[in-house]
């Protein structure tokens, strides 16, 4: 069961965060060497862990279990409905869709525009490497937590899954030497967004005293109306908008 | 610690007026649930149907918004 609802949905999302970071990672050590950004993605690891254990550790035992199920559910909503509002809006073409070739292109001539000293420490790649790895890190702990708030048992194997993507991301990366264009990655994040959103509905109101009929079987449904509701949502959206209608993602 | 701050921050809003609503959604499942029995029973599909709610509300808002924008 936890293999079903925490492993390989913490696999998957996490493996989008991964791939996200190895692009600005590789970025970085193609265009200004090595050093640097491994020394900026170890320090952004330490960084993450020690920031899990110390908030972590405090909030799984000085909080209740039930206001921590609400706080933890709370915050995936936040969290997985604006993975998802993103992903239906990059379906409907009103925001351009993620496209890790290009980002690593752009982050390339950023790289090269930046110039660098051979003899000194090339402090700009570290920081960019560091910056890259803290921001994917971070949404790979939400990911964990997401997954894991189901107790022991499912937060190791979501730990496990978050571990495994991790690794998998990394050997392909050093395997190709170049950014991992084939992941799936629209797809997935509407999928995991919606995934997180129905865990985040089912935590915060289990974490108010309702129980859900089937205990967790009731994620299964749902997701499957989430995945309805955003269906509808990217069709009703481009109905909306003229034909081949796009604007710049960040200016929505 | 400031940009770890500012990083989880960014994690949960993007659109502050998604926020607020799935925000306020959650306060007023919470302040429902306190009521009794009867609606402690509906609680989960209530937040449910208010939360998709906002979402496609908020969807629209930022569809007329681009729309808007292009004309």
């Amino acid at each position: 069961m936890a293999l079903a609802t925490a492993a390989l949905p913490s696999f998957a999302a996490s493996a989008v965060e991964f791939v996200e970071a190895l692009t600005i990672v590789l970025a970085v050590g193609v265009t200004r060497g090595w050093r640097a950004p491994l020394i900026g993605t170890l320090a952004a690891l330490v960084t993450l862990a020690v920031v899990i254990a110390t908030l972590g550790v405090a909030i799984v035992t000085i909080v209740p279990e039930h206001l921590l199920k609400a706080i933890v559910g709370a915050l995936l909503l936040l969290f997985g409905l604006r993975w998802l509002r993103k992903a239906i809006l990059r379906f409907a073409g009103i925001v351009a869709i993620h496209d890790e070739e290009l980002i690593y292109q752009r982050e390339l001539a950023a790289l090269h525009a930046q110039g660098q000293k051979r003899t000194a420490f090339d402090r700009i790649g570290a920081i960019v490497a560091y910056k890259a790895v803290l921001l994917e890190g971070t949404e790979v702990a939400f990911i964990v937590i997401a997954f894991g708030a189901g107790g022991t048992q499912a937060l190791n194997a979501a730990i496990v899954g978050a571990i495994a993507a991790g690794i998998v991301v990394t050997a392909l990366g050093i395997a190709l030497r170049a950014p991992l264009t084939l992941v799936p990655e629209n797809w997935l994040k509407f999928g995991v967004g919606a995934i997180l959103s129905a865990f985040g509905v089912f935590w915060f109101t289990e974490g108010l005293g309702f129980a859900w009929p089937g205990d967790a079987l009731s994620l299964v449904v749902l997701l499957a109306i989430f995945l309805t509701v955003s269906f509808i949502a990217v069709r009703m959206l481009r109905w909306l908008l003229p034909t081949g209608a796009q604007v710049a993602g960040r200016n929505v | 610690m400031r940009f770890v701050w500012e990083n989880v921050v960014g994690l949960v809003i993007e659109d502050s007026q998604l926020a607020i609503g799935i925000v306020v959604t959650l306060g007023i499942t919470w302040g429902l649930s306190t009521l009794g029995d009867k609606v402690q029973d509906v609680i989960g599909w209530l937040l449910l149907a208010l939360l998709i709610i906002v979402l496609l509300g908020n969807l629209v808002v930022t569809a007329r918004r681009a729309k808007r924008r292009l004309a």
